[in-house]
């Protein structure tokens, strides 16, 4: 099915969600952001009406519409009042088939992307979350960062905007998603009207090269000056969305920083009071994607946050997790399942997912399941397995001179980088 | 299904403590087909009941009338440390009890302090309720307050005010925006407290504190989703009927503010890339008649991407990469945010004089008719994106009862949206959109 509904009348609204399975993956080296300019230009609205003239024809409806674009995938979501659905659907189409991707519009989306980028070096956290990334990644296109940097936007011309668009979204594999106060009945019938070339697609799977850890433990500081506070990153490798024993590694990141009561947070902020937040997050794709613990101490103690955290690490990945944890989490992890599907868009969400991002169906349809018969053993071994304690990247956003040379003495360190918050 | 009344009179059979008899007050509807319920126990605590059986979740909130407005120069602070510290030990659970028993029954379990209120809630599974009503029952009356936690929390909240506050330049001028818009009312003082106020708290500030403000009588417990109603009111009667009145909190009025006669400016150089302008208008109280018309007039300048002041700063001019603005939903008049950050190169003056000649236009001439509908349209889709979950419904039904005692003027408020006017538009504009009446923040680029 290329037409995915979810149904619910329990308030007068509908999302609706039209999916590409292109996304910045797809930018060429050197030109990274391309996809994300591509979808915000679109965004800019279609021909034969001004970009002026197209805001307010969305406002009037009642309505949102945004383009996002990750690594896999390029969505131009929408929402709006149920009573003006067919219009913007209407307008949607227009939007997706025609749009105006006008010289003088790109001009300024160009100027746009690039303030952007400097405007964003405001937030320590999300600073330290791509420097890790480019850190444990490398030349790797999962450290790219979808909205590329000001080189690599200086060198995109409208002429490839135009091919991307032809390429990956005029031509691609696409689906459409309805979600909210409508049948199934006539969100198909409104589909065929408007989408009438939503059909069964297979998802052209993109070649991506493995991902591969750099050995031993790298300390990067983003060098900012001022900061009272630190960004604290620490990861490695994480899992493959199609590896066997993901389910197994998801329970046992559960224990270990998945909750409040989890061991990294009842070490650091509860016994500690060291940090306001403190989690660990496994991520998979198709190639090895990141696991990390992020933390936010202060400067003062933010090596011997560190220096816990790593030993918290290895008593976790070489340790292992005990039986009670084991059912904790996979308590949790079912219970709080229900608020995965709560709203007819948060299913819708799941489902587009399985289509786009090449997740097996099972992972939706028996997630409990898979989550409720993980046994001790396994969890163990593919932490073990999957989770280097030794090939570390360690990002932290700091003022260099304070923190330095304590990060220096950490365990194991190899290497010790400092850079400029604000390069390139 | 028995009426309300007649359920009442089922569950208070036998009932003998005073406090666990259970009243009913009224019952109005909450939309087209959902209502709202409201019941009073005993020893004072307000229930409003939303069943709502759209998904198989319950959300369970609790709400306080206390909140920074009701602290003291010295102590600022103390409401928000305080809401850390009810996630502690109790009489009868262990310190993480609280955290391990929610998590595993797969709720999420959090708070939020503001100027005029606090508010405790959990989102669960449905059969997690009795688990929910056992716990927040138990923390309203029985927390344990000693010096390892209270220094722990206190640590906590230091590095949360350095993350939030301290690092954050936003934070940072926000604090300083209250602090020079008022001279008198406790708004001036940030949430999250002073730091030297945080780091001199004590066990009795704290124990204090729970003794005053923590009790069945200053309290609402909303709960909303599927849940069987008169299963949920006997558990209510159980655990919450033990618990005693508590203190009656005289409310002292704050001292009102002198008015303001001119702009206030300051500057503030920050380690920040860009410039930005951050403006307060004094602005009337949530419950004021103006702010209906002021919170359209708010969607007509800087409500997506349509909106005026987004067109003129991010598209025609290019002066700045996003602009926004929000009214302070205060008990009390407060202020109106406006936020211009400023791109590279571009001039604070620029923004300014474009920003006055709109809100003048604005003003003088009022919104066009596709203004208004865009607005009024926009807001109403807000509204009902508010009300997609349990939990959205639950805080919406706590606010409304703890701003303006009535947990269903939700749907007033969309109403009085509707109905708002451009004449009411222009009026509301010109009457406190002056620059007389604004503070400004303009905070400037400090190399590094």
């Amino acid at each position: 099915m290329s037409v995915l509904v979810e149904s619910s009348d329990v308030l007068p609204l509908v999302d609706v969600e039209i999916a590409f399975a292109s996304g910045s993956l797809q930018d060429p080296a050197g030109r990274e952001g391309l996809a994300l300019l591509t979808g915000h230009l679109m965004r800019r609205g279609p021909r034969g009406l001004s970009q002026q003239r197209f805001e307010d024809r969305l406002a009037s409806l009642g309505s949102r519409v945004s383009v996002q674009v990750s690594m896999r995938s390029t969505r131009v979501r929408a929402t709006v009042l149920r009573r003006n659905l067919e219009p913007l659907l209407g307008l949607l189409a227009d939007l997706v088939w025609q749009p105006a991707l006008r010289a003088r519009d790109f001009a300024k989306l160009k100027r746009q992307a690039r303030a952007a980028l400097i405007a964003r070096l405001d937030d320590d956290e999300s600073l330290a979350a791509r420097c890790f990334r480019e850190a444990l990644f490398g030349e790797h296109p999962y450290a790219r960062a979808q909205s590329g940097n000001s080189d690599s936007l200086a060198r995109i011309g409208l002429p490839e905007v135009e091919s991307f668009y032809a390429r990956h979204i005029a031509k691609g594999a696409f689906w459409v998603g309805v979600a909210g106060d409508v049948t199934d009945t006539e969100a198909h019938r409104l589909a065929a009207t408007y989408f009438p070339r939503a059909r069964r697609h297979k998802r052209r799977d993109s070649i991506v090269p493995t991902t591969k850890t750099r050995s031993g433990r790298h300390v990067v500081i983003v060098d900012k000056p001022e900061r009272a506070q630190t960004q604290l990153f620490i990861g490695t490798l994480g899992a493959r969305t199609r590896d066997r024993n993901l389910f197994p590694l998801m329970v046992s990141n559960t224990v270990f920083g998945g909750t409040f009561s989890g061991l990294l947070m009842q070490e650091v902020r509860a016994a500690r009071g060291w940090s306001y937040s403190a989690y660990s997050r496994l991520l998979h794709a198709k190639q090895r994607e990141a696991w990390y613990m992020a933390t936010a101490p202060a400067s003062e103690y933010s090596a011997d946050c560190a220096a816990l955290q790593l030993s918290l690490l290895e008593r976790w990945a070489e340790g292992g997790i005990k039986k009670p944890q084991l059912t904790f989490a996979q308590r949790y992890l079912i219970n709080s399942h229900c608020f995965d599907r709560d709203t007819p868009s948060k299913r819708l969400e799941s489902r587009m997912d399985v289509e786009l991002l090449g997740i097996p169906r099972s992972y939706v349809e028996k997630y409990d399941e898979l989550v409720g018969r993980v046994r001790l053993r396994d969890a163990n071994d593919a932490t073990r397995a999957r989770i280097s304690t030794r090939d570390l990247s360690i990002v932290v956003v700091a003022t260099a001179t304070e923190v330095a040379s304590a990060f220096e003495r950490l365990p194991g360190v190899k290497s010790l980088e400092v850079v400029p918050f604000d390069r390139g | 299904m028995a009426t309300p009344e007649v359920l009442v009179q089922r569950l208070n059979r036998g009932v003998r403590k005073r406090n666990a008899r259970l009243t009913f007050v009224r019952d109005v509807g909450f939309g087209d087909a959902l209502r709202l319920r409201r019941f009073r126990l005993g020893n004072g605590l307000t229930v409003l009941t939303l069943v709502d059986r759209a998904a198989p979740t319950v959300s369970y909130h609790s709400w306080f009338r206390v909140g920074s407005r009701h602290e003291r120069p010295g102590k600022t602070g103390l409401a928000h440390l305080f809401e850390h510290l009810m996630f502690n030990a109790t009489r009868n659970h262990a310190t993480g009890d609280f955290d391990r028993l929610m998590e595993g029954a797969g709720a999420e379990a959090n708070a939020a302090t503001w100027t005029d209120w606090t508010y405790y809630y959990e989102n669960a599974p449905r059969d997690a309720l009795p688990l929910l009503i056992e716990l927040e029952s138990d923390r309203m009356a029985n927390l344990v307050l000693r010096a390892p936690q209270v220094s722990s929390e206190k640590e906590v909240v230091a590095n949360e005010r350095k993350l939030r506050v301290d690092d954050d330049v936003e934070g940072k001028a926000l604090e300083l925006l209250y602090e020079k818009a008022f001279a008198r009312h406790p708004y001036r003082w940030p949430t999250i407290g002073s730091m030297s106020d945080i780091r001199g708290f004590t066990v009795q500030d704290c124990r204090e504190f729970y003794r005053t403000h923590y009790a069945p009588s200053n309290a609402t417990v909303v709960i909303a989703g599927d849940f069987v109603e008169s299963r949920t009111l006997s558990l209510m009667q159980e655990h919450y009927g033990r618990l005693p009145r508590g203190r009656r909190v005289e409310e002292r009025r704050p001292s009102e503010e002198p008015p303001q006669r001119a702009e206030r400016v300051v500057r503030l150089p920050a380690p920040t890339p860009t410039e930005k302008l951050l403006l307060g208008y004094r602005a009337p109280s949530f419950l004021d008649a103006d702010t209906p018309p002021l919170v359209v007039a708010n969607e007509v300048l800087f409500g997506g991407q349509s909106s005026r002041l987004h067109r003129l700063f991010c598209l025609d001019s290019e002066l700045a990469l996003s602009v926004r603005g929000s009214i302070s939903p205060f008990v009390d008049p407060g202020l109106y945010e406006m936020w211009i950050f400023l791109r590279e190169g571009k001039r604070r003056e620029d923004a300014l004089a474009l920003l006055d000649r709109e809100i003048g236009r604005l003003g003088s001439e009022g919104p066009t008719p596709i203004e208004l509908e865009k607005a009024i349209h926009q807001l109403e889709l807000s509204f009902l994106h508010g009300m997609e979950t349990a939990g959205g419904k639950a805080e919406q039904i706590g606010f409304y009862e703890t701003v303006a005692n009535d947990g269903a003027a939700v749907f007033e408020r969309l109403d009085a949206y509707g109905k708002v006017s451009a004449r009411d538009v222009k009026r509301v504009v010109s009457k406190h959109l002056r620059p007389s009446r604004r503070t400004r923040i303009e905070i400037l680029r400090r190399a590094s």
